[in-house]
């Protein structure tokens, strides 16, 4: 198994490369939503499974990244990439300067702050001239669901591949002692500061390229949908579904509940999104620990699996 | 300067529901460490009650508090006994993750049982009022700050005097501790998270009075919830009444002198502010 | 003789009113174990926290090495060589028993990129140490009493330091399990690092320490070889004087 994962992945891989001359473009656009997500889902578990942050303010990132396309390509008549640049320049400047201050508080207060702040941004950008103020800004149409695929593969490739590293990295490494007891690992010499911090900024550059991409992909953005707080819950929920903290357990996570809301979703809405909310709740009570804590459990100790984890957390 | 004395007054009296809203969601999480992304929906929700309790059986709504504090505090308490309890020692995204869940199944749920539509209680004294020098009173407003006023000063006594409260208060210090004195802490953390949903479902009935319900209300009741809770501090409920006031005053005259779009910069930039600068909230102690 | 490892000069602490640390000097010469004591609440973990950097002092001055580390934070102590265990013991609870200890190897005195390979083999050299070998994929959170603090020696020792603050390893262990991780700090204390330990019980300070310090009410009442300061009156009255609490 260990041997065939290596070659699973290539092969995976490879069908998903070649998708767009595959399938069909309800398909593609699907895909292309579902990347975007996964990419979200691994940029959070960056701070989140990794540092045990549970950040609500990666939308921040994705919005700043949306407008910086937007605004660069709108404005000042610049190209796509530019724009992107500009995007990830003012993300880790926010996470530079926020950072800071603001993982400096912990667990629920830094999870309350961070959406605080999203909201902050979401109101400031919709005073914004240059960013259209309420009613956000049109961008130039590009027909080619293609490119954005291709585009949207290629990042969500390279943010697993820096998950990866992080997992055998000294880096994720001290990320992880954090996450587990941050006064601990302060005391063992990890410099909990500067860790945090640049896994937050780490987080961010994914999460704005990710805002990037899609704000030139669906052709508008206005600031309740570039800092939308319901994203960044999914994301959380993407990542935590699948297993924070793993390689591939976000972008598991992402592509499963991506699907099932898909399919959901074109029978009838409301039941839909109903459905969401049981999956979520239930989710969390029988597998606290992830898709992929389960994968490996399940087949070892069957059904009681789930009965061992609502022992263990139950009052 | 008229406007400027009508906008505080205006705003004060906002602040008194803003602390009942919030009073629920500090004592949850204050006790049980439980941040409840739900609460929003469980005030949407007695709202909706007090609404159909006026329409259909013609209840007026401050008369329906009891019964709809009754309803909520059954809601919640079966919430905490059978679902919440379930993930009591889970990590801290889990329980963040299973009340998102809960609001979005509530929101949903009121969505098909009750429409889309926008309802307003309007008993037929809503749109009197009374005037005290040069200044209008709202007569619901004003009764609305009564209630609330009355249910937060009540709920501190009884957290200081009774044997609930006691109860409550020793299980939030330490719940080990607590269980040597005989407490049994699953039916104390029950009680306590029915009494927050109760609480909401009273700030609810009041909201759909002043204002109006939808489905959707909840996340964003919720958000401002958080606000007041830490800009006053968990550990007194007098707290929370600072917190609603305090946020009810910047919206107020940040949408007067700045401008209606900077409610929000405004309000949440003090939350973030609040939060850095004294994570304690204004009123609690220093560290 | 030589030059202390670590010097307190003049060491206060407040914490609003009171007076956590007062006015405290200390030395620790390199090698030298000394044992700390002192009733409940006479500023002994507050002292430990000084020094290892989680808490700054209001006043004095506190030399490591040479180096003015008053102001340092804590993860920079840890690199110049201090390690500690906590009253309370603080494992990575989700970590193997391996990864615990590879942390403080990856990091600790360390500052060049150590591959992680490298750390889980120094790591599991100080679980042979520590005779927890055998429990090195168990996570830490499974670990029972002298084994968590068997499991806190090592973390503390892979980080390869020169002085090593023990806050109160012993707490909660019975008679038997005591004898155990004594023996441990023995293996520890065979490095030939310095060692402060903090301790209640008079059999594990009298069979660890080489010196003796006193503190009482934030003040430093007594220094001495062990068999000096116990039998001093001003040390019993003030152990009789917590009693009668």
């Amino acid at each position: 198994m260990k041997r065939l994962l290596p070659l699973l992945l290539i092969i995976i891989l490879g069908v998903l490369t070649a998708l767009p001359w595959i399938a069909g473009p309800t398909l593609v656009q699907f895909a292309i939503n579902a990347l975007m997500l996964a990419t979200l889902a691994q940029g959070w578990n960056i701070i989140g499974g990794f540092a045990g942050y549970a950040s609500f303010g990666n939308s921040i990132f994705f919005g700043l990244g949306s407008y910086g396309v937007a605004i660069a390509m709108v404005q000042w008549n610049l190209p796509f990439g530019v724009g992107l640049v500009i995007g990830v320049v003012f993300s880790v400047l926010f996470a530079l300067a926020m950072g800071v201050p603001v993982l400096r508080l912990r667990g629920h207060y830094f999870a309350i702050a961070t959406l605080a702040l999203s909201q902050v941004m979401s109101a400031i950008f919709s005073n914004l001239d240059i960013a259209g103020r309420n009613i956000g800004l049109v961008l130039p149409l590009l027909r080619s669901d293609t490119l954005f695929y291709e585009l949207s593969l290629g990042l969500l490739v390279i943010a697993t591949l820096t998950v990866f590293w992080l997992s055998r990295s000294r880096f994720g490494f001290g990320l992880i002692a954090i996450r587990e007891n941050e006064d601990a690992a302060q005391s063992m010499g990890v410099n909990t500061t500067r860790y945090k911090v640049l896994a937050f900024t780490l987080a961010g550059i994914f999460s704005s390229l990710a805002g990037g991409i899609h704000a030139y992909w669906i052709t508008f953005i206005d600031p309740n949908s570039a800092f939308d707080l319901s994203l960044n819950v999914k994301m959380i929920i993407m990542a935590v579904f699948g297993g924070p903290g793993s390689v591939l357990g976000p972008v598991i996570g992402a592509a499963l509940l991506s699907a099932i809301s898909e399919l959901l979703s074109s029978t009838l809405s409301s039941v839909a999104s109903l459905f969401f909310g049981v999956v979520i709740v239930i989710a969390v009570i029988l597998m606290p620990k992830g898709l992929t804590d389960c994968w490996l459990r399940f087949p070892v100790t069957g059904w009681r699996y789930f009965i061992h984890n609502i022992r263990q957390h139950r009052l | 300067m008229d406007l400027l004395f009508q906008v505080i007054v205006n705003g004060l009296l906002l602040g008194g529901l803003y602390a009942l809203m919030a009073l629920g969601l500090a004592l949850v999480w204050g006790v049980l460490n439980i941040v409840n992304l739900a609460h929003g929906a469980l005030i949407m929700l007695g709202g909706y009650a007090a609404y159909y309790l006026f329409t259909l059986l013609g209840i007026d709504p401050f008369l329906a508090l009891p019964l709809v504090m009754m309803m909520l505090f059954v809601l919640g308490y079966i919430l905490q006994r059978y679902v919440l309890s379930l993930i009591a020692r889970s990590p801290m995204f889990n329980t963040l993750l299973i009340t998102f869940g809960l609001d979005v199944i509530f929101m949903v749920l009121a969505q098909l049982l009750f429409t889309a539509d926008f309802r307003t209680i309007n008993p037929s004294y809503a749109g009197t009022h009374v005037t005290w020098f040069n200044l209008t009173f709202p007569t619901v407003q004003l009764f609305s700050f009564a209630v609330a006023m009355c249910l937060t000063v009540g709920l501190w006594l009884m957290m200081l005097h009774t044997r609930i409260g006691r109860a409550i208060r020793a299980t939030a210090q330490n719940l080990s501790a607590a269980r040597l004195y005989g407490v049994n802490p699953k039916q104390i953390y029950a009680l306590t998270f029915g009494i927050g949903a109760a609480l909401a479902g009273a700030a609810g009935d009041l909201y759909g009075v002043v204002s109006q319900i939808t489905p959707y209300i909840g996340a964003t009741l919720t958000a401002k919830c958080f606000a007041i809770a830490i800009i006053g501090g968990l550990e007194n409920p007098l707290g929370v009444i600072v917190g609603g006031v305090l946020l009810a005053l910047i919206e107020s005259l940040t949408a007067l002198y700045v401008g209606p779009t900077f409610v929000d910069v405004a309000s949440f930039g003090v939350l973030v502010l609040v939060l850095i600068i004294r994570p304690q909230g204004l009123l609690g102690k220093t560290a | 003789m030589s030059t202390p490892i670590l010097s307190l000069k003049n060491i206060s602490k407040r914490f609003g009113g009171l007076l956590a640390v007062n006015g405290v000097n200390i030395d620790i010469m390199p090698g030298e174990t000394v044992g700390l004591i002192g009733p409940n609440g006479a500023g002994k973990t507050t002292l430990v926290s000084l020094i290892s950097g989680t808490l700054t002092p209001t006043t004095g001055e506190i030399v490591f090495q040479g180096h003015n580390i008053t102001a340092l934070p804590a993860f920079e102590r840890a690199r110049l060589g201090i390690g500690r265990t906590f009253q309370i013991m603080k494992p990575f609870p989700g970590l193997t028993v391996l990864d615990n200890v590879a942390v403080g190897a990856l990091y600790g005195t360390t500052t060049t990129n150590k591959a992680l390979s490298q750390a889980r083999d120094e790591a599991m050299e100080w679980l042979r140490r520590m005779d927890l070998h055998s429990k090195a994929q168990q996570r830490a959170e499974e670990l029972g009493g002298p084994d968590r603090k068997r499991l806190e020696l090592a973390k503390a020792m892979a980080m390869k330091p020169t002085l090593l603050l023990l806050d109160e390893v012993m707490a909660g262990l019975n008679l038997v399990e005591i004898d155990e991780v004594i023996e441990a700090i023995k293996v520890v204390r065979e490095t030939g690092i310095s060692i402060l330990v903090i301790e209640h019980m008079m059999k594990v300070i009298q069979s660890l320490s080489d010196r003796l310090l006193v503190l009482h009410h934030g003040q430093q009442i007594m220094a001495g070889t062990p068999q000096d300061v116990l039998n001093d009156p001003r040390v019993i009255e003030a152990y009789l004087g917590k009693r009668r609490v």
